[in-house]
């Protein structure tokens, strides 16, 4: 079976354990990477993809030294391979003007603000991870530990 | 069991088939033809029962290898030999199964269904529908129970079971610490689609394979099944919800089912909601105006592409997997038949010697055991084709109703695999809402599947007495 990641990207150390070892709870059907900057981050995504496997979602901070959350997401969404990955946004300091290029220009998914509540951001992840598989037309039977069933109810009731 | 085995299973052996010789086969003056076609149904049987590929895949296989290596136009080397190579089938024929009158049945069902729920006309539907049934919560899951079944009898069961399991699932979610009462109502809603779906011809895919084996003076009409179907269903229906009201009673008081929307009041709507009752209303005349069901399953598709309802976008949602699996079980049938293999079979094994109540029950037992455990589309493709050839040849079925009762019986036989979550898509839809366990399906689908298949043999019963 291809391999599902989630990748988080943020400058913190602590951010990304703590991101991490909460995503445990999905088990090992998905991937977690971590990666200190949006370049660590590029590198990666083009590894997964060029292996075939699929980059589903990609957890970001917003301030970061070099090139910002929303620029790096900005960057994704433009790009045609990847613009159906799934994009969360993950700050505490994102200015107005940040938070309408986020939406308008990295067409992001999802915003958490920091401090975040673990089982509200779990459940955006599995939404997240459920209409990845969906739409990418992937064996989401396979991952049913996972996946959130409202969404799978939503897409059946048009496509079944 | 893994995927390199489950391969080298439903590859190999139907290659060893088709290159032993043919004195290994039990059956006398086998031509070649004949050989590489019971290669080709072992191989659709072990990938349909093992799925190392989607079953819709193997399915187009069949046609791709009956065209390379049985057609009139198949590869050369396949048509050397003169003696014993048999009666290569013409490659129209074959390539034909994609477009067979019963592909143009479901493809107008299929338009219907989209147009229903691109107008929102099923849910509306189902809002109106519910109100009578009040907010006790035995009555409100007696009327979700009759709209799915009404629904998945022009729907599909798997798109009908995810939007009433939609307009269910935040309901239940306020049912406070009635776990006996969520298991029975996220139960009904798939027991109600697959028995639903018996109703009509295009209720789903086993009732119009059984229609192509319904030919000449057993051919039966639309509404000739619905007469049938329609009262089946109601019975099975009300006894599941009287099983599901014994067995999980709820303890809530009321239950209020809160579904939003408004008819939608557009011209393209009403096109809509009149197509879809003309179209039902065509089905069911057929004796006054003459066309048969499949021709007027391609009126709404026009209807519906001419103004616009349904757009090019659309077509893509189209579930092409349902109509290919369906064509390559014709194709199997028309291989079977064409390369003589059918009647060879029949001839070779003495079926006529047997009672015939002993084949009747048995091909319909079978035909419920495999749906359990695999698609019951694939299940019928499998069966049907030779249940046909069977039937033909005993003559003593002619008591019990002949070929067309047991062809019947045996499609409606396929929808009652509902045992288990994997027995059918509605079943791991519900099921995957994770409000009841496996035993928990086990022991409802039990009694219904028991009380369902002794019905289909009363119903056989009555039928004929009655003719």
């Amino acid at each position: 079976m291809e391999k599902l990641f989630i990748i988080v990207v943020d400058d913190q150390r602590e951010v990304l354990t703590t991101v991490s070892s909460e995503l445990e709870a999905l088990g090992s059907l998905v991937f977690v990477e971590e990666c200190e900057s949006p370049a660590e981050a590029w590198e990666l995504i083009e590894e997964i993809d060029a292996n075939g496997d699929y980059p589903a979602v990609v957890i970001s901070d917003h301030v970061m030294p070099v090139k910002t959350g929303v620029e790096f997401l900005s960057e994704l969404s433009e790009d045609s391979r990847f613009a159906d990955v799934k994009k969360v946004l993950l700050t505490g300091l994102a200015t107005h003007s940040d938070t309408i290029n986020a939406i308008n220009q990295a067409s992001i998914h999802r915003y958490v603000e920091k401090p975040w509540d673990k089982e509200e951001f779990l459940q955006i992840v599995r939404t997240l991870i459920t209409e990845y598989l969906l739409e990418k037309g992937l064996d989401y039977q396979g991952y049913s530990e996972i996946t959130d069933h409202a969404t799978i109810l939503r897409f059946m009731k048009d496509n079944g | 069991m893994n995927q390199r085995l489950k391969l080298l299973i439903s590859f190999g052996i139907p290659l060893l088939i088709l290159f032993m010789p043919a004195s290994f086969i039990p059956l006398d003056n086998l031509t070649l033809v004949e050989q590489r076609m019971i290669a080709i149904l072992f191989m659709a049987a072990l990938c349909w029962i093992l799925e190392p590929i989607p079953v819709f895949s193997t399915s187009i296989l069949i046609i791709v290898l009956e065209l390379v290596m049985i057609s009139d136009k198949s590869l050369v080397i396949f048509r050397e030999d003169g003696n014993t190579l048999g009666e290569l089938i013409p490659y129209g024929e074959i390539m034909g199964t994609f477009a067979s009158p019963i592909i143009m049945l479901f493809l107008g069902g299929f338009f219907l269904a989209m147009a229903a729920t691109k107008y929102r006309l099923d849910v509306n539907l189902a809002r109106v529908m519910l109100k009578p049934f009040g907010n006790k919560p035995k009555f409100v899951m007696l009327g979700l129970m009759v709209i799915t079944a009404l629904f998945s009898m022009f729907m599909s069961n798997t798109a009908t079971t995810a939007m009433m399991l939609s307009i269910l699932m935040p309901v239940l979610a306020l049912f406070p610490t009635d776990g006996k009462g969520k298991i029975g109502f996220a139960l009904s809603i798939p027991i109600a689609a697959n028995v639903g779906g018996i109703g009509t011809p295009i209720g789903t895919p086993p009732n119009a394979i059984a229609l192509k084996y319904l030919t000449g003076e057993d051919y039966i009409s639309f509404g000739e099944w619905m007469v049938f179907g329609l009262p089946y269903v109601l019975v099975i229906l009300f006894i599941s919800w009287v099983v599901l009201q014994w067995l999980f009673p709820a303890k809530v008081k009321e239950v209020d089912m809160d579904i939003k929307g408004k008819f939608l009041k557009t011209w393209k709507a009403y096109v809509v909601y009149i197509s879809f009752i003309l179209t039902i209303l065509l089905w069911l005349t057929d004796f006054l105006h003459g066309m048969n069901s499949y021709i007027v399953a391609l009126i709404p598709v026009a209807v519906f592409t001419s103004f616009g309802i349904i757009t090019k976008s659309d077509l893509k949602n189209i579930s092409w997997d349902v109509l290919w699996l369906v064509s390559g079980g014709i194709a199997l049938g028309l291989g079977l038949e064409k390369s003589g293999l059918a009647a060879h079979l029949i001839d070779a094994i003495p079926f006529g010697t047997l009672p015939a109540y002993i084949i009747i029950i048995s091909i319909t037992l079978l035909a419920v055991v495999m749906a359990n455990f695999i698609s019951n589309t694939a299940t019928a493709n499998l069966l049907l084709p030779i249940v046909a050839a069977l039937a033909m040849s005993i003559p003593a079925l002619a008591e019990f109703g002949g070929v067309r009762h047991l062809i019947v019986m045996t499609a409606l036989s396929c929808s009652m695999g509902m045992l288990l979550p994997v027995s059918t898509p509605p079943n791991a839809l519900a099921f995957g809402t994770g409000y009841f366990k496996t035993p928990d399906m086990v022991r409802v689908g039990l009694i219904i599947m028991a009380v369902g298949y002794l019905f289909i043999h009363l119903f056989a019963y009555l039928f004929n007495t009655a003719i």
